[in-house]
């Protein structure tokens, strides 16, 4: 499984930094799902190898969270919420002008990989109600007019 | 060695023993799906509910699963009141609305007096209850080739990526404790297909018949099984067996009944 797959560098640093058993699983998930945006299905075979954990377990385990992540993610993570505070206030508008401009809708990532938009059912922030959230950052009383500024502004890093 | 009372009847049993053993060496039935002698209870069916109490205990006793809680001395289990029948049908009840098509749960459903599910019936009905005994025997059988996928409304039980599992060996230990036959496989021409892989069966040397993969005769190998061993069948390994006993009560010698076998 180490053949030609330079991608596979990346996993090395991962695993080293814990124990090969199976108590690690989780949080090299976590560390691979940061590296790579996702969990390749090579990858996690190397993982089941390393970690002497069978491979289905790997994969109930990977299929279980909803951190992970079975197909490439996009480069920044945009979530609407739809918490009843932003439906009410209009959480959909805000996923029609995405869908519109990024032509990507919940669940889905963006054809050049730069975005992948999601959907949650409350940030906690209903006063600033609609929220959305590029990246880490949150933009509260979002307004479908100004999307195009939250994307092209960005949102400073990851926000898994 | 703890002493209970299940249904009003004591009952004696050795220390360890869970409820649920109690109860049925006390007479009563208690449906369960999940549970199976040879496997660690887990809980996971819900249908083995009981209702219990303890002397000092005031109000209500307490629905615990019967198959993983531990038998205790002066335990009052009721198994069948009107409170534990209500919780065990609401269970049935979900069932059935997941597996609408499958005798098993028409079956428990008709047990519990239940016509029709309650709940909106599942739009992509299957034969899988979720029981766990085919990912548990898996597991128990060191292979672990299948596990539960996903959760929620889509869980279900699936080799990694849902492909052909490369680490089945095709043993149809997972078949063979499906409780409602869901895990299909098939074997022609000496070959055994399950979870979309195929297997070359390897012969009994003494009637013929295909009786084991390839892929199991190496692994039990790998694991130490001795040769002679993986050569018959069972039906075959019993008429040796009864020959051999034969001749021994005839008091022929066994090495002279080999010899001329």
């Amino acid at each position: 499984m180490t053949l030609a797959c330079p991608e596979l560098t990346r996993l090395e640093p991962i695993l080293a930094r814990y124990p090969a058993r199976e108590e690690s699983l989780i949080q090299v998930l976590q560390d691979v799902q940061r590296a790579y945006r996702y969990l390749p299905c090579h990858v996690l075979e190397q993982v089941a190898a390393r970690l002497h954990v069978p491979l289905a377990r790997v994969f109930s385990v990977a299929t279980f969270y909803k951190a992970f992540a079975l197909t490439p993610q996009g480069e920044t993570t945009i979530q609407v919420c739809t918490g009843t505070a932003c439906h009410i206030r209009g959480a959909e508008r805000l996923i029609d002008e995405l869908r519109d401009r990024l032509g990507a809708g919940p669940g889905e990532t963006t054809a050049d990989r730069r975005f992948t938009i999601r959907t949650v059912n409350c940030v906690g922030a209903c006063a600033m109600a609609p929220v959305l959230i590029v990246g880490d950052r949150y933009r509260g009383n979002a307004k479908p007019a100004a999307i195009g500024d939250y994307l092209s502004e960005g949102g400073g890093g990851h926000a898994h | 060695m703890p002493t209970l009372r299940v249904d009003g009847v004591r009952v004696t049993v050795p220390a360890g023993a869970t409820v649920l053993a109690a109860a049925r060496a006390a007479g009563a039935e208690i449906p369960t799906l999940c549970h199976h002698e040879g496997l660690e209870p887990w809980g996971g069916c819900r249908l083995c509910l009981v209702e219990i109490s303890k002397p000092g205990w005031t109000g209500e006793g307490k629905i615990v699963t019967s198959c993983n809680y531990p038998a205790e001395d002066g335990l009052v289990v009721r198994t069948s009141g009107e409170r534990v029948v209500a919780t065990r049908r609401v269970v049935v009840d979900l069932l059935l609305a997941r597996c609408p098509g499958t005798p098993l749960v028409q079956r428990l459903a008709r047990e519990h007096g239940i016509e029709e599910a309650s709940y909106e019936v599942n739009p992509e009905p299957t034969d899988c209850v979720l029981c766990g005994l085919c990912t548990r025997a898996c597991d128990r059988m060191g292979v672990s080739a299948i596990a539960s996928v996903s959760r929620g409304a889509s869980r279900a039980i699936a080799p990694p990526f849902n492909q052909p599992p490369p680490d089945c060996i095709g043993c149809l230990a997972c078949a063979e404790v499906c409780p409602t036959g869901h895990i299909a496989w098939s074997e022609a021409d000496g070959r055994r297909t399950i979870w979309g892989r195929v297997f070359e069966m390897q012969r009994c040397e003494g009637c013929g018949r295909p009786h084991l993969t390839a892929a199991q005769a190496g692994w039990a190998r790998a694991r130490g099984a001795a040769e002679q061993d993986l050569r018959l069948c069972d039906a075959c390994k019993r008429e040796q067996l009864a020959r051999t006993l034969r001749a021994v009560s005839r008091g022929e010698t066994v090495a002279a009944q080999a010899a001329a076998s």
